[in-house]
């Protein structure tokens, strides 16, 4: 009878173990990570446009575990959602800001979100 | 029944420790608070889009530098080999080739992130948090790493390592980051139903 209760012990410990949720067991070799990586690397981070208060493109931080952004625009087919590749970094890129008059400013009647010059990158992890 | 014994004891601890391994496994790259020389000298001669773009005529920033200064947030341009630790080198009776100073390395005061890829016409810096200001208003350095905004972002834990003493010596800190579930329901259930978009 204790041999059965041990058992018994042992396989619902066995079960408990196996069954235990595990939030990041999806991407265990963080593939989605070097997929962002190897995406921003050839798209810039920013649009054309200038945030009005800094006169250069502003980078708004998001948690790294954002995964996706919305742009807004006229029309019902224009609503279109895009991986957040980007992300901070400890390596000093360049160029730096550039001088002003480089990026368009808003227009006076936007039409998409990208034109108010504020752009999703996700904080480093 | 020692066998059986032993089984329960081992999936016991199995079930026990196995979130923490796995915890482990697949945290994110922990952070090395290394002791080397790192400060903000190689991008000295460029502005970020945190500095504001506008620069006035005759300020800092218009002048080339980054508003920091030419020698960098750590400041060890010109002071390198100054530190009370280097006071040992040299200048005493013996051979002191083989001798270790006693050194401090040079810690990082403070290190910004930028953004990345290959195809920017202009990068941002993320710090000064949480909104930039132009280059004569200062800076803000967070020295403590644990400490510093971006950490604050999601619920997580971390680890800050600092190996000194030629790697016989490790300091290790280890950090949750924790959102109390009570106080976080609230908070969407305001900001996400009750408050009124404008």
């Amino acid at each position: 009878m204790k041999r059965y209760i041990l058992s018994v012990l042992a396989v619902v410990a066995m079960a408990t173990s196996a069954s235990t949720p595990s939030a990041q067991a999806v991407d265990p070799y963080a593939r989605t990570q070097r997929w962002s990586n190897q995406v921003a690397a050839q798209r810039p981070w920013h649009g054309g446009y200038y945030y009005l208060p800094t006169g250069q493109p502003t980078a708004l931080i998001v948690p790294p575990t954002a995964h996706m952004r919305q742009t807004l625009s006229w029309g019902v087919s224009q609503n279109l959602m895009y991986p957040l590749n980007h992300q901070f970094g400890r390596n000093a890129s360049s160029p730096g800001a550039l001088a002003p008059g480089s990026f368009q400013a808003t227009p006076h009647w936007p039409s998409h979100t990208d034109q108010f010059g504020v752009y999703y990158v996700r904080g480093p992890w | 029944m020692r066998i059986n014994r032993f089984l329960f004891v081992t999936m016991v601890a199995s079930t026990v420790f196995s979130p923490l391994a796995r915890s482990t496994d697949v945290e994110p790259v922990d952070h090395i608070v290394s002791s080397q020389v790192v400060s903000d000298e190689v991008v000295s001669g460029d502005s970020y889009t945190g500095d504001m773009g506008s620069c006035p005529a005759g300020s800092p920033c218009a002048s080339g530098s980054n508003g920091v200064g030419q020698i960098g947030v750590g400041g060890f341009g010109g002071g390198l080999g100054s530190y009370i630790g280097d006071l040992a080198r040299g200048g005493r009776a013996g051979d002191l080739s083989s001798c270790q100073p006693r050194t401090y390395g040079y810690p990082d005061l403070f290190y910004n992130y930028y953004t990345q890829g290959n195809c920017n016409s202009t990068n941002a810096q993320m710090y000064i948090s949480p909104v930039p200001v132009p280059p004569n208003v200062g800076h803000t350095y967070i020295t403590y790493q644990p400490f510093m905004a971006h950490e604050m972002l999601y619920q997580h834990k971390d680890r800050f390592h600092n190996y000194y003493d030629g790697g016989r010596g490790m300091n290790h800190t280890k950090v949750h980051y924790f959102a109390p579930p009570v106080k976080t329901a609230a908070s969407n259930i305001y900001w996400n139903y009750l408050r009124i978009p404008r």
